[in-house]
């Protein structure tokens, strides 16, 4: 039997096949739900689903679009928000 | 309406949020602005009027579009140019020129292969 960590369902399991040819159960770390809009709730596009190891190596431009509220709004709910901040200007 | 003139902000892309301002209507489709954004061809989509015209003649200069923006209240940072830093120069190693030929080469370790283990043979008194 394996070991009692690897009972739970926190990993993932894989079945892989060995150079032997046998195939065996990997255990996965699972991956971590992708970024959504924080107004309509749309999954986030340009922003990677990695864990934060992953995330460290990788460059600014990498993790997130370069517009204003890159990875946390969508576009369409930020060109909502900039069409109320142009109106407010008097 | 968008005419020339008029102040926008721009709502799309990573120059989202700034202000500028309609220099000339290109077509029913484009517009070119200045402004705190560069001086370019934009899609009239992606610029919403703010509805305040400012005095401007078609294709003003850059000056006076930041002169007439100053008036309204609206500081426009100029980009720093890219200075490009000098670049260091990697000194090439100064290789000791071999002098000595290749028997005076030899008879130099064989002197110094000579002179080492009697040094080491010496013993404790």
């Amino acid at each position: 039997m394996v070991t009692g960590s690897r009972r739970s369902r926190t990993l993932r399991r894989v079945h892989r096949k060995t150079p032997g040819g046998v195939t065996r159960i990997m255990y996965v770390k699972r991956i971590p739900q992708a970024a959504k809009c924080r107004i309509c709730g749309d999954v986030l596009k340009g922003v990677p689903r990695a864990r934060a190891k992953q995330f460290h190596s990788m460059s600014k431009t990498e993790k997130r679009p370069s517009r204003p509220f890159g990875g946390q709004l969508c576009s369409s709910c930020m060109r909502l928000e900039m069409i109320k901040r142009a109106r407010m200007i008097k | 309406m968008i005419e020339v003139g008029s102040l926008c902000m721009k709502i799309a892309g990573r120059e989202a949020g700034r202000i500028c301002v309609v220099i000339d209507v290109l077509d029913n489709k484009f517009v070119l602005i200045d402004g705190q954004v560069r001086r370019k061809k934009c899609n009239i989509n992606h610029v919403e009027a703010t509805g305040k015209v400012l005095k401007l003649e078609k294709n003003a200069s850059h000056e006076d579009v930041v002169s007439a923006l100053k008036e309204e209240g609206i500081e426009v940072v100029e980009p720093k140019p890219k200075q490009k830093a000098p670049r260091a120069v990697k000194e090439a190693p100064v290789k000791e020129k071999k002098t000595e030929t290749k028997k005076e080469a030899k008879a130099a370790k064989k002197e110094a292969k000579a002179e080492k283990p009697k040094a080491k043979k010496v013993k404790k008194e």
